[in-house]
């Protein structure tokens, strides 16, 4: 757990951090969201002692980690950066293998903990492990990337617009990477981002920064909804807001049990997004979809008006 | 012949031949003078073997020309092989012109060479670096072909006794053995103390920015003051030092000798070493520090694990640049009496005997070269994006 007490941070005249406070729970993922500028990365490279915080206290686990050795902090903690993070005269096994060895683990376990990771992350060892960062594409620098900042198994994992530098579909690969490695491995993740997509399909909990503040923290459904200012409403898309929920939500959330009546031809997945489906919709220009699993089999109904959330069909 | 091997139409091997070819027809190939003091009489090839033979044996520059005009990989190699001939068979022919021409009744007749000799040489070796290029030999192929050249020079050698470059050096074979070691031993004091002194200055002007802008007035400044004139300021008061300090007069400091000229070369190595230094550590990438930073290195590790090997091939090359320029400026050392190969350039432009000019010129060319290509080598080994280009995984 991780827990900022009013802290503020400032560079001379010019205050960058000002007294925010947030908690992130075990195993939550929580995403600083903002305009560049806002002190989001600040606030991130506060937590592990990469920037000293001037005011207020972070706590990690109910301790001050004033209390730490800065360096003894880092290697506990995963940090992990746009691609150019990796280091370019080393080995993909190496770069992967850097906070163990920091930690002077034995050799032998140190090679068994970097395969583990390779094999976690889809990188076959013999592949990869001896190829350099410039040899990797994007993607997969980001996956060996990921890879060292798990290697120590810290608890908590901090990631500064970890995809930023990636393409639209190689990010999207990578969210969903992400998603499945949190749901198995639990970490505490504060993950930094201006991408407010990103932030919405990734995080348990948003904390929106504005000139070192945090405006509006909460589950990324509550600031949809209820967005406390205009800046707020605006960062998460304005009118399209709608759309943006749409796409955190699943079709099975919404769908309603196979009627008698007859299935639509259209049909969508039952974990498809409601805006994926609504996307369905326009293009088959159709108002009700059938709802299908994996093996294609009908397994309930969607209708526009259901979709919306306008109350049940009658 | 396969359609893969097929290269583009080469000109440039075609146009050397000729050159070469000409520079052999209408150039002086030896000049032969019966003693040191009298001027030679200059021999082109046609002189000394009549034009018939003489364009008889420019048919291996134009078969050259032929080969690359052409090209695929089979005739390029035989090119080269052709070549390496020609490189090796030069001495045997100079060695032979000496026969044809040297009076042996005239035991102090010398053998100079002509502008066709040092053009043919100067040709041949551009043609091995460009069909090395073309056939995209390895790197080591560098190292090997200049071997059997040498080993044909070294077997001509005995037949070269009248080469007047030979009885000069015959005449100070002690001395060229102590000046060579003298130049040695000044340039690599120089660059080893400027390597230090650069690292250290250049390390403590990455602290302070003020230093940084004092630091690079200064050496650009240094450096643009005249060789000569600067071991002529160093002369005042390194005399007046010595007169002084007894300790420094016993370790043979004075106006003149080694210690300005150590102080001048130093002087002048070190803006490319703290150059080179500071670029190299300022350059690499912030994001890879931070990221080292962040995984719990310390301040020391992040320097020796990450900013310095990441630097490490420009800092080489600034050692690089100083020690060829070093070996150069040297020559100049040889004014305030430093030694070095430098007193026969001079000494030669004195007597007005170019041969001992060229004994002082030439082994500072191979040192240069022989330098550069060293440290060359040595950045490209180091540098971890040598091994990525070959496919090698070390």
């Amino acid at each position: 757990m991780i827990e900022l007490l009013g802290v503020t941070k400032r560079f001379g005249e010019e205050t960058a951090v000002d007294a925010i406070s947030l908690t992130v729970e075990k195993g939550e993922l929580c995403a600083l969201v903002g305009t560049s500028g806002c002190g989001k990365s600040t606030t991130l490279r506060m937590i592990n002692r990469l920037i000293e915080h001037d005011g207020g206290e972070i706590h990690i686990d109910g301790q001050p980690i004033r209390e730490f050795d800065g360096r003894l902090l880092r290697r506990r903690i995963g940090y992990a950066i746009q691609s150019t993070g990796l280091f370019p005269h080393w080995t993909v096994a190496r770069n992967i293998g850097l906070v163990p060895r920091l930690l002077k683990w034995p050799k032998a376990r140190v090679r068994a903990r970097v395969e583990e990771l390779m094999a976690l992350l889809g990188l076959p060892v013999e592949q990869f492990a001896d190829k350099y960062p410039e040899q990797l594409s994007g993607g997969q620098a980001q996956r060996v990337g990921v890879a060292r900042a798990l290697a120590a198994d810290p608890d908590i994992l901090l990631m500064d617009e970890p995809f930023g530098a990636l393409d639209p579909i190689t990010r999207e690969t990578l969210q969903v990477e992400l998603r499945e490695l949190q749901a198995r491995l639990h970490k505490t993740i504060v993950f930094v981002t201006h991408d407010m997509d990103e932030a919405l399909a990734l995080a348990d909990r948003l904390a929106v920064m504005r000139a070192g503040r945090i405006v509006q923290q909460g589950t990324p459904l509550a600031l949809l909804r209820e967005p406390a200012d205009d800046f707020v409403a605006s960062l998460l898309g304005g009118d399209e807001r709608g759309l943006k929920e749409a796409a955190i939500t699943r079709v099975g959330e919404r769908m309603l049990p196979l009627s008698p009546r007859l299935l639509p031809q259209a049909r969508v997945h039952r974990d498809a997004t409601l805006r994926q489906a609504l996307s369905v919709m326009f293009r088959e220009h159709a108002d009700r979809l059938a709802v299908v699993d994996d093996e294609a089999m009908a397994v309930g109904e969607l209708s526009l008006r259901r979709l919306v959330g306008a109350g049940r069909d009658e | 012949m396969t359609r893969r091997d097929a290269l583009p139409v080469n000109r440039v091997v075609p146009a050397l031949s000729l050159a070469a070819a000409a520079a052999w027809l209408a150039l002086a190939s030896v000049s032969v003078a019966p003693n040191r003091i009298v001027p030679g009489t200059a021999y082109a090839a046609s002189e000394l073997l009549g034009w018939p033979l003489a364009g008889v044996a420019c048919l291996p520059l134009l078969g050259l020309a032929a080969l690359a005009w052409r090209p695929h990989r089979g005739r390029l190699r035989l090119a080269l092989a052709l070549n390496l001939l020609l490189l090796m068979a030069l001495p045997a022919w100079v060695a032979l012109a000496g026969a044809l021409r040297l009076d042996p009744d005239q035991p102090q007749a010398r053998l100079g060479l002509g502008p066709a000799v040092w053009l043919l040489l100067f040709c041949l070796v551009l043609l091995t670096i460009e069909l090395r290029t073309r056939l995209a030999l390895p790197a080591w192929s560098g190292w090997l072909l200049p071997v059997p050249i040498l080993g044909a020079w070294v077997l001509a050698a005995p037949w070269l006794g009248s080469l007047a470059l030979w009885q000069e050096y015959r005449g100070r074979s002690g001395q060229f053995a102590e000046a060579l070691l003298d130049h040695l031993l000044l340039v690599g004091s120089a660059v080893g103390a400027s390597l230090v002194l650069g690292a250290a200055i250049a390390l403590a002007m990455r602290r302070d920015a003020r230093l940084e802008r004092l630091g690079f007035t200064l050496l650009n400044f240094l450096q643009t003051i005249p060789s000569l004139a600067l071991f002529g300021l160093l002369l005042a008061p390194l005399a007046w030092l010595s007169a002084r300090l007894d300790w420094l007069a016993a370790l043979g400091v004075s106006g003149i000798g080694w210690a300005p000229a150590f102080l001048a070369l130093l002087g002048y190595s070190l803006l490319p070493m703290v150059r080179n230094t500071f670029v190299a550590l300022a350059e690499v990438d912030p994001g890879v520090l931070e990221s080292a930073r962040g995984m719990g290195m310390g301040p020391g590790q992040v320097f020796w694990q990450v900013r310095l090997p990441l630097a490490l091939p420009v800092v080489l090359e600034g050692v690089r640049i100083t020690t060829v320029q070093a070996i150069g400026l040297t020559a100049v050392a040889a004014l305030i009496g430093a030694g070095g190969l430098g007193t026969f350039i001079f000494q030669g432009l004195g007597q007005a005997a170019m041969d001992l000019v060229l004994l002082g010129a030439l082994p500072i060319l191979a040192m240069a070269l022989v330098a550069d290509a060293l440290l060359g080598a040595l950045t490209r080994r180091l540098d971890h994006r040598t091994a990525l280009r070959q496919g090698v995984t070390p």
